[in-house]
């Protein structure tokens, strides 16, 4: 692996940018080998281990989330990250039960005939919709969590999971553009910020993603944020604001990942 | 399907001899699939001003044609490009190159295009019509801040100059390529 990326640098004549890709694309390989795109359970209190002993902020807040929270699954930090610990942790909390399976499948279907509203172009979009479906329904009847584990770690059925949950997203956005264009200042038009912010891989997630993910599947969702603000706890977010939710998500800035309460 | 099982089957315990192979992000049989139903899309369209074409029986190398913008200096024109879609497509982008020289601020010596949507702001809903007319409209409408030709973007504040210096390189590194 190592002598073909030393192999990639070793350019002639092609212009800078293809050795910043190349470059990149190394980069990304070494991330690829050194992170799973969804971890193992891990303990909560293994989080410590990424902070120093003076960083006390950090510190305080996962000994005083671990009175609530045990597990945590890290997520491979690409961009990403939102969408693929969303994914996996729902998948999770719905597998074995057939009518759930049923609702989203149903929700998916609808979805594709949105975006074809949407001037979509059916063949960009049901490849994805179809590995959603197909790799949802093979967990519908059963609780499996080697199988979702490596459905979410093929990045064959990972990604195209990740695209279907950004163009659900973006749909929902587009449907919904009359309410949600005050929010997107620097944007022209729903779809303009859809194709720039939304859609493409490796693009991050922001408050607005996950509003609309979590409206769009009707699923709540609760985001406990991990940063250096000067208070002792650390801050939890649901989403929507009045709902109950059983599905978690960690976020330290910059990144998202999956987070289990007791 | 199958393809993806199995190489989850071979991976789950995550060795690293095998991210080489997780790195292709979808089995080639539906890749193909997905080439087959784009052309299918692409000759049913009826856009006048790009087609394309695979190269061959190879379905994963194309050879597209623009026609330069009606309007701009670059009208009646016709330019060829090579688009090579890689096993990761469409979740990774095509690499979409000039093959005929092209004088373009945003168009390198080797044919490589400066486009956002060929680079970071690539979606896997994205297809080949949608490059072609890109590429298209970036003729005419070039982006002077990330240049990859300094000269033609320099002369692209003056219109007539640049068309006479476009032209006249047309005539001598494409037109008479041609025959």
């Amino acid at each position: 692996m190592n002598e073909q990326t030393t192999q990639e640098f070793d350019f002639k004549d092609e212009m800078i940018d293809e050795k910043i890709t190349a470059q990149q694309e190394a980069i990304e390989n070494e991330i690829a080998r050194e992170q799973k795109l969804i971890s193992d359970l891990i303990k909560l209190d293994s989080l410590l281990d990424e902070y120093s002993l003076e960083d006390t902020i950090y510190r305080s807040k996962i000994i005083e989330l671990s009175a609530n929270f045990s597990l945590v699954r890290k997520t491979r930090g690409d961009g990403n990250c939102f969408f693929r610990a969303f994914g996996f942790r729902y998948f999770e909390a719905i597998m074995g039960k057939p009518d759930e399976v049923k609702r989203l499948k149903d929700l998916a279907n609808k979805i594709c005939t949105d975006l074809n509203q949407l001037g979509y172009n059916s063949f960009t979009v049901d490849d994805f919709k179809d590995v959603f479906v197909e790799e949802l329904e093979r967990l519908a009847d059963k609780s499996d969590v080697k199988l979702l584990e490596e459905i979410f770690n093929n990045p064959g059925s990972s990604d195209y999971i990740v695209v279907f949950l950004r163009l659900i997203v973006s749909a929902y956005l587009q449907k919904n553009a009359d309410f949600f264009l005050a929010f997107i200042e620097t944007y022209q038009s729903m779809k303009e910020f859809c194709s720039h912010e939304v859609e493409p891989m490796y693009k991050e997630s922001d408050h607005i993603h996950i509003i609309a993910l979590t409206n769009a599947l009707n699923v709540s969702v609760g985001i406990i944020y991990l940063d250096r603000t000067d208070q002792t706890e650390a801050t939890p977010h649901n989403f929507p604001e009045d709902s109950n939710p059983n599905i978690f998500i960690l976020y330290r800035p910059g990144h998202y990942d999956i987070i289990y309460k007791n | 399907m199958s393809g993806s099982e199995q190489q989850v089957a071979t991976n789950s315990s995550s060795g690293k001899k095998n991210d080489s192979v997780q790195t292709v992000t979808k089995d080639k049989h539906s890749v193909s699939k997905r080439l087959q139903q784009e052309l299918m899309s692409l000759m049913m369209s009826g856009e006048k001003g790009v087609s394309a074409f695979p190269d061959g029986d190879n379905l994963f190398k194309w050879i597209g044609t623009i026609q330069g913008p009606i309007g701009t200096v670059y009208e009646g024109l016709e330019y060829r490009l090579i688009l090579d879609f890689p096993n990761g497509y469409p979740i990774v982008a095509p690499k979409v190159k000039f093959e005929s020289s092209c004088f373009h601020p945003n168009v390198d010596e080797n044919g490589n295009i400066c486009l956002d949507i060929l680079r970071e702001k690539w979606s896997a809903t994205y297809d080949v019509l949608s490059i072609l007319l890109s590429v298209q409209s970036l003729l005419g409408d070039p982006n002077i801040a990330s240049a990859l030709n300094h000269h033609a973007a320099d002369l692209w504040k003056n219109q007539s100059l640049f068309k006479k210096y476009l032209l006249d390189k047309y005539d001598k590194e494409v037109r008479n390529k041609k025959f």
